[in-house]
């Protein structure tokens, strides 16, 4: 059950990053109790859901794949992360969630998202008391992680 | 960005205005990412603004007849999607006069844009093309 509830937005990340960008992605399921923190600096995007799934998705992106998206996208160099790849990546984060719910909608499941807020830390969010599943979406420019949090 | 050949959707007044879109986000884009200080760009700036407002309205519409010419059976939730982008477009242009011109709010619509344009063209509008070519009516 907890697999399957990833699983549409995993999917979603593969295809959007295929699409995209044109990269090739592989997906880890990751433990919950396995610690994803390093000393990378990272972009973290949350998207709250509401619906048949209520939680929220985070997706935590290491700085040098964000410039580097932005600059497969836009064809310039970018180096440092400002307020268009900020907005940018967000939108990234909007597109995923938005497909992931439509492959939630495939399981009978009715969600809706929220607009992304942007998150900068080095940390992941507080994951106190509530269901947590994580992903890792590999890619050549760098892992993407995905955090799904479900009501405790 | 890069206009691709297989972001074609093989309707060539369709096309023709993606890779118009696509020129026109990209010449905006480098305007908002040159070095040069915010009161030399944002004229240029503006002048791209108001051409895109009118613009993508103009291709949404082709676009919207020709998904109901073909029968495409997801043309409302299309549609839904094209009217949501207009209303952000609009509502960002409000804000930004109402402000003054201020740079911060175009570097996010700039990176929005960038985004939803590329993902709109290559994974939305391609479900057009993938329906005509299962229904042979290309062309
Ligand atoms: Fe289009
Ligand atoms: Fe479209």
């Amino acid at each position: 059950m907890s697999k399957d509830l990833l699983a549409p937005f995993s999917n979603a990340a593969s295809q959007t990053f295929k699409l995209m960008l044109d990269l090739d992605v592989t997906t880890d399921m990751v433990e919950t109790s396995e610690s994803l923190h390093d000393n990378k600096e990272k972009i973290g995007i949350v998207i709250e859901i509401t619906g048949d799934l209520a939680g929220e998705v985070m997706y935590s992106f290491p700085k040098d794949t964000t410039l580097e998206m932005v600059k497969i996208m836009s064809g310039m160099e970018f180096s440092e992360i400002d307020e268009f790849v900020k907005s940018a990546l967000g939108e990234i984060a909007n597109i995923i969630s938005g497909n992931a719910m439509t492959g939630l909608s495939q399981n009978q499941l009715s969600c809706d998202i929220r607009p992304p807020q942007i998150v900068e830390s080095r940390e992941g969010a507080n994951t106190e008391g509530c269901s947590i599943q994580r992903a890792k979406v590999k890619t050549a420019i760098g892992d993407v992680e995905l955090n799904l949090r479900t009501g405790s | 960005m890069i206009w691709k050949e297989k972001y074609k959707i093989g309707v060539p007044e369709i096309d023709g205005q993606h890779e118009e879109l696509f020129a026109r986000v990209t010449t905006f884009v480098q305007t908002l990412r040159s070095d040069k200080p915010w009161e030399d760009k944002v004229a240029k700036v503006n002048e791209t603004l108001e051409f895109m407002k009118d613009y993508v309205v103009t291709h949404f519409q082709d676009e919207e007849a020709y998904q109901a010419e073909i029968g495409y059976p997801y043309l409302e939730k299309h549609r839904e999607v094209h009217n949501n982008m207009v209303a952000y477009v609009a509502a960002v242009s409000e804000e930004y006069e109402k402000e003054g011109y201020k740079e911060e709010l175009m570097q996010q619509f700039g990176g929005r844009l960038l985004a939803w344009l590329i993902n709109h063209v290559v994974a939305e509008d391609q479900k057009i093309a993938e329906y005509a070519r299962s229904k042979e009516v290309t062309q």
